[in-house]
């Protein structure tokens, strides 16, 4: 009731008459439907101009980020619990944090774009298309997972994504590869090629940049800056912390990374510079991860915990797409509790069916060797045992 | 207008309470979607489990709690210290809310993974309405079914309701894979792998288990699966005993009964080195024994001689030296067995054995033959005293030729003793006592000591053995000899 009449008041000031009547009617008459936000700066190298820093956003568009980016968060949060209880194993790195980076640039990509990041890679594959269950599926080694339960974290493979890369820094090359081939193939997709602060420092990556800018290759070279390299801080790992300038002669850009609209537009902005045939482009975002590298890593050791809380707080891409949301009118807060409750319920059934779902039987460890090969024998673990790969 | 603003705002907050902070809405918990049902079935909890934080974790201690009843938590906040078996660290929380019920204390040891450890409310719920969860055990599982599949009840009896998933099932009975050391195992042990508990990944069956249950362990046994000395969380329903098989198993776990029986004396270094030389010896040497008594009439009468002179010898002196002496007569007995020959060694070392606090140790009196008796007294008076306290260089225990071990002053009457290898022989002197003899004249008396030559067969055969005793014997008990040689 309360609010029904603050908002009645509300509208007044707005001197929209006709609002009174469709406020008693609705309710929800006041929720915009587009508005104009402004980000931060944008640091920009070798490029005369960057993108606009006034950024405009549709009210589809704002919920559908929120959703997608509290999926990622719930669906990390809950692959962290299955860890922890041992129903995952090996290895699990966590988007938890970083979850704008991957929103905000698939909102600026199409689905015939290409992508490929290193292992911290369930956020992307969940933009790309995989939904949650297959997701969580395949980190607990079931059938329903998106690799068939075969490969786990190392294997998140979707539409137009490559994946999930164990090897630091090995991606990067193989970005530029794939947008070589994009450009062979007369196509006018751009690859996004993803690799963090600490893969930032390999040799390969150079010697991509050079091959990259001399045969202007349409790949955007994203450097998910979450400030420590597994536990090494970047003031302690590399000489220039600003990795957008480390192209040298590829113009670069750096945009906040925990602002979801700003990635977006600074993903547009190169993938536009891209698609215009003027080469490839660095896109730094600054970001922070919550959790530590991987499962094996609280965390703590190498960072104070108040200053992750701090984090949360202030700078949290969830909670600041909400606020933005909410202060603009693009959305009522209960709308996006509802959303949250939501996105809780699909990730709980999510977790409850990828530890019932049933494992592979062993004859499907012959199986996906080849993509085009009529069945042979394949040889087991030891020269007396055999199957057939179908 | 009026009615439709009014049921907008009452649906907003009461009849679709789904909108409402912390309601589940989830299809588990249907009934929650009725307004007031936390008045009637209390708040849903938030369970927090005990999480592995090292990949190798089993179960980990609880420190403290950082976090009481009742205090906010946001998502990130340090919760609890757990001690893993690697290190300390905390538990973080991953959703905002307020703590709600401790379920295990601080300063609790061995909780498992995954046990219920606490609970948690959402924000703006009442903790104090949190809804306890009763726990579903599976030991009562265990108890119904112990022959079927007691796999869960085995792996372990805290809240694994949850995590039943194929992977137990498929694990069962039915799919028994046994690795290659396993199955030589049970085969050659005539054992059935449905009765040993597996602790494997997927129910699997691992050496240690057949080991385990070979070894007797009760606990290994499929039968009384529930063991005992696991904790499970302090629920309100308590897991009931599994009924008594048929062969009666205590009651208490044996572990807890055993610990009153034994105490354990644990090794030093140098009772390993005794050990693993001493069945060394036993196993590779082949030990002959033969035995002859001595009469040490002559021996006793020059001591007192001796002893009214001024010197103080022992009889483990005199045998010393008559032992050297049959070493120079006999020098096929002072030899090693290598690998290629028969080593006959040029110098006469004599190992006397040394009782000491710490085990036994045989100090080395070099060149027997060359001393006189009163040189060997006091050299091995010196030496054993040496040894008592530990203080000998290895030079002075390590080497010798013959080994020569006295147990007369205990009171042993005759027994027989382990070579030291590389050495051929070792002599075991057994006490003195006193013979009557009917002789012309009423009787005589003498007396005699039993001496047992325990000698390598491989070097000295029984033959040669007699040849050196006699020689020995003759020494003995003619002590005069000795200003022969």
């Amino acid at each position: 009731m309360l609010s029904c009449a603050a908002r009645l008041v509300r509208a007044q000031i707005q001197s929209k008459p006709t609002a009174c009547w469709v406020v008693a009617a609705r309710g929800y008459a006041d929720v915009v439907e587009e508005t104009t936000f402004t980000t931060n700066e944008y640091a920009l190298h070798k490029l005369d101009e960057g993108p606009s820093q006034s950024v405009t956003v549709t009210r589809d568009d704002a919920l559908k980020y929120y959703r997608q980016m509290q999926t990622i968060r719930r669906m990390e949060t809950a692959a962290g619990n299955l860890y922890k209880s041992k129903v995952i194993r090996g290895f699990c790195h966590l988007y938890s944090g970083q979850e704008a980076c991957a929103v905000g640039m698939e909102a600026a990509l199409t689905p015939d774009d290409h992508v490929i990041t290193a292992y911290r890679a369930h956020g992307w594959t969940y933009t790309r298309g995989v939904p949650p269950v297959n997701i969580l599926a395949e980190l607990t080694g079931r059938k329903t997972g998106c690799a068939k339960g075969k490969g786990g974290s190392m294997h998140m493979y979707g539409n137009n994504f490559y994946g999930g890369n164990g090897i630091v820094g090995a991606q990067v090359p193989l970005g530029a590869g794939i947008a070589l081939a994009l450009k062979y193939n007369g196509s006018n997709n751009v690859c996004v090629a993803l690799y963090g602060d600490g893969a930032a420092n390999q040799g390969q990556v150079f010697e991509t940049y050079n091959m990259a800018k001399l045969w202007d290759l349409p790949c955007i070279f994203v450097c998910e800056n979450n400030g420590y390299g597994m536990g090494t801080a970047v003031e302690r790992a590399s000489a220039s912390t600003d990795y957008y300038t480390r192209g040298d002669y590829v113009p670069g850009l750096r945009a906040d990374g925990m602002d979801v609209l700003a990635v977006r537009e600074a993903t547009r902005f190169a993938a536009e510079w891209c698609r215009s045939g003027k080469g490839p482009v660095i896109l730094e975002v600054a970001t922070y991860r919550y959790s530590g590298h991987s499962m094996s890593d609280p965390g703590t050791s190498y960072r104070p915990r108040e200053e992750i809380q701090e984090m949360r707080k202030t700078r949290d891409p969830i909670t600041g797409l909400r606020e933005r949301m909410i202060s603009a009118n693009l959305a009522t807060a209960e709308e996006l509790k509802q959303i949250d409750l939501d996105v809780r319920a699909e990730i709980d059934k999510a977790v409850e069916q990828a530890k019932t779902d049933p494992e592979l039987p062993v004859e499907e460890m012959y199986t996906d060797i080849f993509v085009d090969e009529p069945p042979f024998k394949v040889r087991g673990t030891n020269p007396f045992m055999y199957g057939m790969s179908k | 207008m009026a009615s439709s603003v009014l049921w907008r705002t009452l649906g907003r907050t009461k009849l679709l309470p789904s909108h409402s902070l912390g309601r589940p809405a989830g299809h588990t918990e249907w009934y929650r979607n009725f307004w007031g049902t936390s008045r009637v079935f209390g708040v849903a909890p938030i369970k927090l489990h005990m999480p592995a934080l090292s990949p190798t974790m089993e179960d980990g201690t609880i420190i403290s709690w950082l976090k009481q009843e009742g205090d906010p938590v946001a998502a990130g906040d340090a919760l609890c210290e757990i001690e893993t078996d690697k290190a300390t660290l905390t538990m973080d929380a991953d959703d905002d809310g307020v703590m709600a019920k401790i379920l295990v204390p601080g300063n609790t040891k061995n909780v498992r993974i995954n046990a219920l450890i606490a609970l948690m409310v959402p924000e703006g719920e009442d903790y104090t309405q949190v809804d306890i969860p009763t726990e579903t055990g599976t030991p009562s599982a265990a108890a119904d079914t112990p022959a079927k599949a007691p796999v869960p009840a085995a792996t372990e009896a805290a809240s694994s309701s949850e995590f039943t998933s194929m992977r137990h099932v498929a694990g069962g009975k039915g799919h028994v894979d046994l690795s290659p050391a396993v199955r030589y195992l049970v085969d050659s042990n005539s054992l059935d792998p449905a009765a040993i508990v597996p602790s494997g990944p997927h129910g699997r069956l691992l050496k240690g288990d057949v080991l385990k249950f070979l070894a007797g362990d009760p606990n290994a046994k499929r039968q009384d699966s529930v063991p005992a000395a696991t904790p499970s969380p302090p629920t309100p329903v308590a897991a009931p005993p599994p009924p008594p098989p048929p062969v009666t198993h205590p009651v208490v776990p044996p572990a807890a009964a055993e610990e009153d029986e034994f105490v354990d004396i644990p090794h030093t270094s140098m009772r390993r080195t005794i050990a693993k030389r001493l069945t060394q010896s036993k196993t590779t040497v082949p030990h002959a024994y033969s035995s002859i008594d001595c009469e040490m009439d002559s021996v006793l009468r020059l001591r007192k001689k001796l002893q009214g002179s001024g010197v103080k010898v022992s009889v483990n002196d005199f045998i010393i030296k008559a032992v050297g002496q049959a070493l120079k007569s006999v020098p096929e007995v002072n030899a090693q067995w290598t690998g290629e020959a028969v080593q006959l060694l040029s110098n006469v070392d004599i190992s006397v054995a040394v009782a000491t606090d710490k085990g036994l140790i045989t100090p080395i009196v070099t060149d027997v033959p060359s001393r006189g008796l009163q040189n060997i007294s006091e050299t091995v008076k010196e030496l054993a005293g040496r040894a008592r306290i530990g203080k000998l260089m290895p030079e002075e225990y390590q080497g010798g030729t013959f080994s020569v071990s006295n147990l007369g002053m205990f009171g042993i009457s005759q027994f027989s003793a382990i070579i030291n290898p590389p050495q051929a022989c070792i002599m075991a002197i057994g006490g003195s006592r006193v013979l009557v003899e009917p002789a012309e004249d009423g009787h005589t008396t003498k007396t005699v000591m039993t001496v047992t030559l325990c000698s390598d067969s491989r070097v000295v055969d029984d033959a040669l053995a007699s040849t050196f005793l006699e020689d020995f014997k003759e020494n003995l008990e003619n002590p005069y000899k000795a200003a022969l040689l």
